[in-house]
């Protein structure tokens, strides 16, 4: 579909623009500086993060999370400011998630937004972490115009840019994919280091056997829920073979928790690639754009990969540096937003656990 | 997926593809020499998806599609006839509906990815509806009474668009039986069967936003589908109405964590 060209609404800056970007809504706290020059193009100063690792089997709570982020958040803006060499006076603002994301680390990040605000008479920017993704993708891969897979421990939606908002074409009706994997990789106990859903992946690639999974589309919708507690349930199977490969080898109908780490990537995956399909087919783009934690899993981008060029288009995916939260992204959305006049007054600088991507005033695109 | 050889793959060869979709393309095809017209819909593999996976995917989607079409002839709900079912090779075959789709009929072009030089040149046309002699109110009544019987028949569409549904041309009508209806309910891939209000609201929502996305400042168009609904759900109503204002609100308002 050929859009008409409309002019950017985003003026080339007359200087170089430096921001701070927070990132806290989940067990990774992040900082990065970022400079947009003259040119239009951006530099990515640094790049700090730190992830807050349960023991194998837990997930993260709120409350730990928020106290790990308090503990590492000066080391990690500290670290951001040494890499990057810049000095925090010559910041032009300092851009925090407002959400979503999960409540207790949220706030331990907005006080630290708010408290460097202060001392250093910067202006705070609010971000939300989904458009974050989103610019940080369209700004390292370079891709104008895509349908992007957002795909976290969080959320899991597909997204496409309409008149300055970001819609929401489908989405899951109840856990995010991330999360999925996450809680599956607590089932059979595989380390949170330096991630549940990396080791999920290193697993599949063990895997032979196919195990059938229910396969929960619904229009652009997708469920998730069902696969997990189904997964969970073979577990449970007096098929099952939890840590004998070699016997599993021999037997047939036997399947081991590395079949089922395949199969069920193999099943999620699936559903979230036909989802994206359907939304390019409906907007008639040709472009896919995989961004959050989850799209740094090479199996997912490869599916996405075929499925594009089964259709003469083309995807994009970033590594992990910029796939898993960071604070880079947070500085690229917020210093987007900042060029456009837009400010959070302090007593504004609120967060909140529900913000949707499509609430956000997309005012720097045409 | 089947072999190269098998009966089915050949008659795809000989058919003329028409258009090319998601999840499936869609060709023109004749069962026998000088025979009507069929429309062969062949759901093709996905080669991202793992073989078995896809394999069963596509054979439970062609069942479905088939039993739903079955179920909504058998119950009086104006679809197309069901001609040739190949569920293994992922191809069903329909009866060939002459005719446009309400997108069209309504101004929005036929959607889709249009096969390379398929540009439709009648799109031009300042009111397709003249020569289908309906007005626009009526096509609206008359696709809100088509999704009543199908809803009074417990079959949910799950896919209900202006694109899903084709109004026939009136000169094909006269060699069809008498009480043929003019408008046609297509594509029921995604349909199942279900006598929850909830589902049923459902489906009325998906096309309510079917109709904000393609059709700008269509909201009167909608209420008059919602009239013509209405009136044939008759107290069926009661319930589902107050449940589509329920969705309406969900829709907009479901929160997200992150």
């Amino acid at each position: 579909m050929p859009t008409r060209a409309r002019k950017s609404p985003l003026k080339k800056p007359e200087r170089p623009y430096l921001a701070l970007g927070l990132e806290g809504s989940a067990n990774k706290l992040g900082a990065g500086v970022i400079r947009h020059e003259i040119d239009g193009s951006s530099t990515v100063l640094s790049n700090v993060r730190h992830t807050y690792i349960t023991p194998p089997g837990e997930g993260f709570l709120p409350r730990d999370t928020a106290i790990h982020h308090r503990q590492w958040a000066l080391k990690v803006i500290e670290d951001a400011f040494t890499k990057s060499g810049i000095n925090i006076h010559d910041l032009d603002c300092i851009c925090y998630t407002k959400g979503p994301g999960m409540g207790a680390p949220l706030q331990s990040v907005a006080l630290v937004a708010r408290t460097l605000s202060l001392l250093y008479d910067k202006p705070l920017v609010g971000v939300n972490h989904c458009v974050g993704h989103i610019e940080m993708g369209r700004e390292i891969t370079g891709a104008q115009n895509p349908v992007v897979l957002y795909v976290s421990g969080g959320n899991t939606q597909v997204i496409a840019y309409s008149r300055q908002c970001y819609r929401i074409f489908g989405e899951t009706l109840d856990i995010a994919v991330g999360n999925c994997l996450d809680r599956f990789a607590r089932v059979i106990n595989l380390s949170n280091d330096p991630s549940p859903g990396y080791n999920i992946e290193q697993e599949a690639k063990k895997g032979k056997r196919f195990v059938p999974l229910p396969y929960t589309t619904k229009g652009m919708d997708v469920s998730l829920s069902g696969i997990l507690t189904a997964t969970e349930a073979l577990t449970y199977d007096k098929r099952y073979r939890p840590n004998d490969p070699s016997q599993g080898e021999a037997d047939e109908g036997c399947f081991t928790p590395a079949d089922l780490c395949f199969s069920l990537q193999e099943t999620v995956f699936a559903m979230l690639v036909e989802i994206t399909e359907r939304a390019m087919a409906h907007i008639g783009s040709k472009e896919v754009l995989i961004v959050g934690g989850v799209g740094s899993n090479v199996r997912l981008q490869d599916m996405m990969g075929i499925m594009a060029e089964e259709r003469g288009g083309k995807v994009f995916a970033t590594d992990e540096r910029f796939c898993i939260d960071n604070g880079i992204m947070i500085a690229q959305a917020g210093l987007l937003s900042y060029r456009m006049g837009f400010q959070t007054p302090v007593a504004n600088s609120t967060c909140t656990q529900r913000f949707r991507t499509d609430e956000v005033h997309v005012a720097w695109r045409a | 997926m089947a072999a190269d050889s098998t009966p089915t793959i050949a008659l795809l060869r000989s058919s003329t593809l028409i258009s090319q979709g998601a999840e499936a393309k869609v060709y023109r095809a004749s069962l026998h020499a000088g025979g009507a017209p069929v429309l062969l819909k062949h759901r093709f593999s996905k080669r991202y998806r793992h073989a078995t996976l896809d394999g069963s995917l596509t054979r439970a989607r062609i069942a479905g599609e088939a039993r739903a079409l079955l179920r909504c002839l058998r119950c009086g709900v104006s679809v197309p006839g069901l001609r040739f079912v190949d569920a293994a090779s992922g191809v069903l075959g329909v009866e060939w509906v002459n005719g446009r789709s309400v997108r069209y009929l309504l101004g929005s072009g036929e959607g889709g990815d249009a096969v390379d030089g398929d540009e439709d040149p009648a799109i031009a046309d300042k009111d397709p509806l003249g020569e289908f002699e309906v007005s626009q109110d009526a096509l609206m009544v008359m696709v809100g009474t088509e999704i009543a019987k199908m809803h009074l028949a417990d079959i949910v569409h799950g896919d209900l668009t202006t694109s899903n549904m084709m109004l026939r041309h009136p000169s094909s009508i006269s060699d069809l039986p008498e009480g043929t209806q003019p408008l046609v309910l297509i594509d029921f891939g995604l349909a199942f069967t279900s006598a929850l209000a909830e589902d049923k609201a459902v489906d009325l929502y998906v096309l309510e936003r079917a109709f904000g996305s393609t059709h700008p400042e269509s909201e009167p168009l909608f209420g008059t589908v919602l009239e013509g609904y209405k009136k044939k759900m008759g107290r069926e109503w009661t319930v589902i109405g107050p449940r589509l204002e329920q969705v309406r609100l969900r829709g907009r308002k479901r929160s997200m964590l992150g």
